[in-house]
């Protein structure tokens, strides 16, 4: 029925699954700031580049590439069309429809394009992390960085019962399907309250439940938390590696913009 | 030495229904007993009662010798250890690993006895090689499995479970019952569990509390329970399926079985003494013990 | 203003950017996810800047947690759950009749009157952290926009909505469709206002604010009254089966 976390390619054994998350964090965090700060395309699209490449070869399925970049390409999209139309000073053409004249200008489209290329630059990073790490190393690596212990709960109880939830919603929605709740607008939307009204109970009677199992096992209020391992010789060893390419190819590009 | 008594609770939720009418339940160490009972014969507030869940409004109930009111948290919870019904109310962590690990941690146990729990307790459940896999990648079986290994890691010494073989498959049930006698007979730990499907229980429980309505219909080892057909019916249960035909032979055509055979071995036994001698081929092919 | 727009043709073309915005947003694959500021779209100090501003919110959400995680033991879980509950509802496709596709509606003004807005601000960083890691909706340099949007204006004025309705005596449920419908209207003028506010260079800040609130109109107007419809019909649903439910979480006034 949705269209949700695919994580089990998180769970294959590759050769970037096997980084520590911590080491890929820190990583996808400098591509992101160079990417962000980048003041032509090509920093953004290398970044792009190398991220499809990387997806590719671990052979993820292209068709979750495209149903995880359609939005933002589409975003993308319309950038490259009102920054090209509507800012800038510099004509380069010239058309008129429905006796609406559009001037496509040079500075926005160049405006446009270098947004363009970073929405694709950082999606497709992050992209990449959420292929080769699991939703719960990550979670990991935010206590590594003091991100908020409750936050991290909270984060760990709603990820988990998401798949829960998600089963049984979709099963009282095949039901409604059956018996035609949908077929309708009027019946549509009483259809779609009473799926979210319903989701809202299980939720509530779960919670309880839920929080008699975790009392049972000793709770009193916090989860514990294991120790975080070491970070280890050779995950220091890509992250240094890494931040030195990309640091590089951001002072490259500051140097070609100069 | 008692494990578990309890004397002329009773129990009414807030709603006003009383789903407890002085029930006695009397478990002692070492044992493997079954409570049987349709759905609301109270079975579900018995056990919440049993691991302080819930609070009874009169009666008396022991845990260990020990008032159940007189227990901290931390003592109640090493002495019962309750597997729910339904394995998602249990498995609320990420992962297997992280999962079982969260009863030990709540306990502040160092880091090592903590990860040497966890392998313990999933060698002991045949889980082991889950331990870093995602819950929600997990099959009902295996999620069934792994609830009861974040129990065990707590090491109860009463191990209750609610309906441990419901919604698994017929191999499932097997393993999942084959691994609650190991360990009531290798560890010698106290199991009790509530059920409604009486076809497994002559073969792992020692003692069957049959529950109806809020209170005991009856208790005592499995021969007994399931002579009382009536009293069966009366409890909204049925005989083992082997027994009723055991018993419809018995009654209808006359065959002269002794007692009621409540296992398939035993109801084999019986007809093979029963049928001349010159229809049976011997050696055909060797069944299993 | 730049000067070669003269007052007919800044007509006209501000005509033509709502027709060519409202038509694209119209088209998209998710229009509901362009509420969501994607990832990358915000300059650097922009995206630090919004992110100043939602950590203070976040953090007096996680306080409210923590105070009440001390009076009900089961409030953790709760949170949780409720959590999960709107993140799922939250990515249901609903039909949106003028734009002829579906979209998904926000969820903070339900999530607001259940567990109080503090929390909804919690719970939404969450939601949005898991969309921006795993899903591409939103990002991870845009969190700090997006939490301001749809957790911070949704939730408060969502709440807000509900508390005023009930203090003069509103029906809950019209309160609770009002919630809903303001909280998501909320959200997207609180999204146009980020974009404009990044973008308007070269163009005055009102003509551009105005011009994205009114691409988003076509979409948005009808997907707010049917975010209203949901929360309110979402909420006689609970109120009707399970009133006591309410009381658990009890922070909005729900029960």
């Amino acid at each position: 029925m949705f269209d949700l976390f695919s994580d089990i390619f998180t769970y294959r054994d590759n050769a970037l699954t096997r980084i520590d998350p911590r080491a890929k964090l820190v990583i996808a965090l400098a591509a992101l700031i160079a990417v962000l700060t980048a003041e032509r395309v090509v920093l953004p699209l290398c970044v792009f580049g190398v991220c499809l490449g990387t997806v590719a070869t671990l052979r993820i399925p292209a068709k979750l590439v495209t149903a995880r970049l359609a939005a933002p390409l589409s975003i993308v999209a319309v950038l490259v069309v009102i920054q090209t139309f509507f800012t800038g000073t510099t004509p380069l053409f010239a058309f008129t429809v429905a006796g609406w004249h559009f001037t496509a200008k040079a500075e926005g489209l160049r405006q446009g394009a270098l947004l363009g290329a970073r929405v694709l630059g950082s999606v497709s990073v992050v992209f990449l992390l959420s292929v080769v790490t699991p939703a719960h190393r990550i979670f990991q690596a935010f206590r590594w960085f003091r991100i908020s212990r409750n936050w991290l709960e909270i984060a760990i109880l709603m990820y988990r019962y998401i798949f829960v939830l998600m089963d049984q919603v979709a099963d009282l929605a095949a039901a409604q399907r059956l018996r035609l709740g949908y077929t309708a607008r009027g019946r549509a939307m009483r259809s779609f309250t009473a799926l979210a009204g319903s989701t809202i109970i299980h939720s509530l009677e779960q919670a309880k439940r839920t929080h008699d199992a975790m009392r049972l096992r000793g709770y009193r209020g916090t989860m514990p938390f294991g120790p975080l391992p070491a970070l280890g010789r050779r995950d220091r060893l890509i992250t240094a590696l890494c931040l030195i390419g990309i640091v590089s190819a951001r002072l490259l590009e500051w140097g070609v913009s100069k | 030495m008692k494990a578990i008594a309890v004397t002329g609770v009773h129990f009414t939720y807030d709603d006003g229904t009383e789903a407890l009418s002085g029930v006695d339940f009397h478990v002692s160490e070492g044992e493997f007993v079954a409570v049987l009972g349709s759905n609301g014969s109270g079975k579900t507030t018995l056990i919440g009662l049993l691991v302080g869940l819930l609070k009874a409004k009169s009666g008396r109930i022991a845990i260990g010798g020990q008032e159940i009111g007189s227990l901290s948290a931390e003592e109640l919870y090493k002495r019962v250890g309750l597997v729910f019904q339904n394995p998602n109310d249990q498995l609320f962590a990420a992962t297997v690993e992280e999962d079982v690990a969260f009863g030990p941690r709540n306990l502040n146990l160092p880091e090592e006895e903590v990860q040497a729990r966890v392998t313990e307790v999933l060698t002991a459940v045949a889980a082991l090689p889950l331990r870093g896999r995602a819950i929600h990648h997990l099959s009902f079986g295996e999620q069934k499995r792994v609830s009861l290994a974040g129990v065990l890691a707590m090491r109860p010494a009463v191990l209750i479970l609610d309906e441990p073989t419901a919604g698994l498959d017929p191999a499932g049930e097997a393993q999942m019952m084959q691994l609650l006698k190991k360990l009531n007979r290798e560890e010698r730990m106290t199991v009790i569990l509530a059920t409604h499907s009486v076809d497994m229980l002559p073969l792992f429980a020692n003692r069957i509390y049959v529950l109806d309505r809020g209170r005991v219909l009856q208790q005592g080892p499995s021969e007994e329970i399931f002579c009382h057909q009536e009293m069966i019916v009366r409890a909204k249960l049925r005989l083992p399926y082997v027994s009723r035909l055991m018993y419809e032979m018995k009654r209808h055509d006359g065959v002269p079985i002794d007692g009621l055979p409540l296992t398939i071995g035993e109801a084999r036994a019986q007809l093979l003494e029963l049928i001349p001698k010159e229809m049976i081929l011997p050696g055909i092919e060797e069944i299993g013990p | 203003m730049d000067g070669i727009w003269t007052k007919k043709r800044y007509a006209s073309r501000f005509a033509a950017v709502v027709a060519a915005i409202a038509g694209v947003l119209a088209s998209l694959p998710a229009p509901a996810f362009a509420m969501h500021i994607s990832e990358g779209l915000l300059p650097a100090s922009w995206a630090v800047l919004w992110y100043v501003v939602a950590i203070p919110f976040v953090a007096l959400g996680l306080r409210e947690l923590q105070r009440r995680n001390e009076e009900f033991p089961y409030f953790k879980p709760l949170v949780g759950l409720v959590g999960a509950a709107v993140f799922l509802i939250s990515c249901m496709p609903i039909p949106v009749p003028t734009a002829g596709t579906c979209s998904h509606p926000c969820g903070t003004g339900i999530a607001a009157i259940l567990i109080g807005p503090g929390l909804t601000v919690v719970v939404a960083s969450i939601a949005l952290t898991l969309q921006a890691l795993f899903l591409a909706h939103g990002g991870l340099t845009t969190l700090g926009a997006n939490i301001v949007a749809m957790g911070v204006a949704g939730s408060y004025v969502g709440f807000g909505t509900w508390l005023i309705a009930r203090r003069l005596g509103v029906p809950w449920i019209a309160a609770a469709f009002l919630a809903g419908l303001l909280s998501d209207w909320a959200t997207y003028a609180m999204t146009s206002f980020e974009l404009t506010a990044a973008f308007h260079a070269g163009s005055s800040f009102s003509a551009m604010f105005s011009l994205i609130l009114i691409a988003f109109v076509p979409t948005q107007l009808p997907l707010g009254i049917l975010e209203g419809i949901l929360c309110a019909g979402a909420l006689r649903f609970v109120r009707n089966r399970k009133p006591e439910l309410l009381r658990m979480a009890a922070a909005g006034g729900a029960a």
